[in-house]
């Protein structure tokens, strides 16, 4: 079995690619007894984020079991998260730094 | 797994049985590494690289590595009018009941005659090393310490969760577990006082990453770069949780602030004395880890750092073009969870399992090479 993804937290909203993905790929995340079956709406590179379930606007999403900031607006499960549709809680003012304003 | 440790007389036991040569300062250098150079089996060097003022720092350190469990002996070399006085230095360490002694340049009259008495004094630590009780040991006794360098993606997706998996076991069997590297714990002050055993753990965690935040915000080098962006990571929390991962899950026993050993088992944060860095970098944090009375350090490395440091050093490596490079210097493959092959919970079960092999005597790459950076 060949993990195309690795699912850090059992609660996680974002599992990671170990591989640069396709859009269309599908992919299963698993850990200890859950498995989500999603299937890219987007490119995914290696080390980037795809949802494993729909999220709503302002909501936070989990990685490592700990929130990595917000979701800027509703984001579907296979899509892409990133800085465009994620913003941290603390320090997002370094992403403007960075020219990254979602 | 039988772990036969060496027992010293203040009660610790070691996993190593080596003598210390230590330079009182930077002028003493020169004769202390003549001197293991005549003696290379079963020394280490260590001391202070700097100048005549006694600073504590340096001083708090030296000493609490000399008194570290790997030691039999201990050989202080100074030159004679430095702060860092050799004979105190001797008497600090001695108090941990072992054989110490202390000769001066000055004093003996030169680099010849000093070399020709510290090597008399070797010889005999030495024999008395190879005398050192050996003892029954369990994974309750080991005091692992956690390092990660050369960082990269998989250092977060991967070997720093890896090492935080051997963590729980460790502690789940009576061990301790520390790392440092607080100013890569950004935005992590919340969780971890939440993980805290007591309001005191709690405060001191927070002032830790307080202090780190403020260091970083203040001097620009803020760990966070566009680089982190185009690899994937979102935001500066998400790359401190890639650096927490290491610590597992277990509770924080508290924030380790002075060299010596943890007062209590389990889960430590460990910071090193103000000004006691004598060099900088990871073989300056495995350093302090031994100060602090580790056995052995795990070193995680996405890029793959080959350094080394006074304790054995199990470097866990996860990028799989990087292994190919530098295989020769990893101790444990963890590209398996990269290619999706393994979970990070079977690599943490194999990186315990090594653990136990290298207390019981198996030699790590950065020991077999004499990786002894200090």
């Amino acid at each position: 079995m060949r993990n195309k993804v690795i699912l850090l937290h059992i609660k996680d909203d974002v599992a990671t690619a170990l591989t640069d993905l396709q859009a269309s790929d599908k992919v299963t995340a698993l850990l200890d007894d859950r498995a989500v079956d999603v299937v890219l709406a987007q490119d995914v590179a290696f080390g980037h984020k795809v949802a494993l379930r729909d999220i709503a606007e302002g909501e936070e999403i989990l990685k490592y079991g700990m929130p990595i900031g917000k979701a800027l607006c509703a984001i579907h499960a296979g899509e892409w998260v990133h800085v465009h549709n994620c913003r941290s809680h603390r320090w997002g003012f370094h992403n403007d730094t960075y020219g990254l304003q979602a | 797994m039988d772990i036969l440790g060496y027992l010293r007389p203040d009660g610790q036991v070691g996993i190593r049985n080596h003598v210390a040569i230590i330079y009182s300062v930077h002028c003493s250098m020169f004769v202390a590494q003549k001197l293991r150079d005549l003696f290379p089996v079963g020394t280490q060097l260590f001391g202070v690289p700097g100048g005549c003022g006694l600073r504590q720092g340096p001083f708090n350190k030296i000493t609490a590595l000399g008194k570290h469990s790997s030691f039999a002996g201990a050989l202080v070399v100074g030159l004679g009018c430095e702060g860092t006085d050799a004979y105190m230095v001797a008497e600090e360490i001695a108090k941990s009941g072992k054989p110490v002694e202390a000769i001066k340049i000055n004093e003996e009259g030169g680099d010849l005659k000093t070399i020709e008495k510290g090597s008399r004094i070797l010889v005999k630590l030495l024999q008395h090393a190879s005398m050192a009780e050996r003892v029954a040991m369990s994974p309750a006794d080991l005091i692992v310490g956690q390092e990660c360098g050369g960082s990269d993606a998989t250092s977060g997706l991967a070997s720093n969760p890896i090492t935080g998996a051997a963590a729980d076991l460790l502690i789940d069997a009576g061990g301790t577990y520390m790392h440092s590297e607080t100013s890569e714990l950004l935005g992590c002050a919340d969780v971890l006082a939440a993980r805290a055993v007591d309001e005191q753990a709690a405060r001191d965690i927070r002032e830790a990453i307080e202090a780190a935040e403020r260091q970083s915000f203040e001097s620009g080098r803020f760990s966070w770069g566009y680089g982190n962006i185009l690899g994937g990571l979102t935001s500066i929390e998400e790359k401190s949780y890639g650096c927490l991962a290491k610590s597992g899950t277990k509770p924080l026993q508290g924030v380790l602030k002075t060299y010596g050993l943890p007062p209590r088992k389990g889960y430590w944060v460990q910071v090193g004395e103000p000004g006691s860095g004598t060099f900088h970098g990871d073989p300056e944090g495995i350093n302090q880890f031994a100060a602090c009375g580790a056995h052995l350090s795990y070193f995680t490395t996405g890029c793959g750092s080959t350094t080394g440091g006074l304790i054995p050093v199990i470097k866990v490596i996860a990028n799989t073009r990087r292994m190919q490079l530098i295989e020769d210097n990893a101790d444990l493959d963890a590209t398996p969870v990269i290619r999706g092959e393994k979970t990070i919970q079977e690599m943490g079960e194999e990186l315990y399992r090594l653990t136990l092999e290298v207390a019981a005597g198996k030699l790590t790459k950065s020991e077999i090479y004499q990786h002894f950076e200090a």
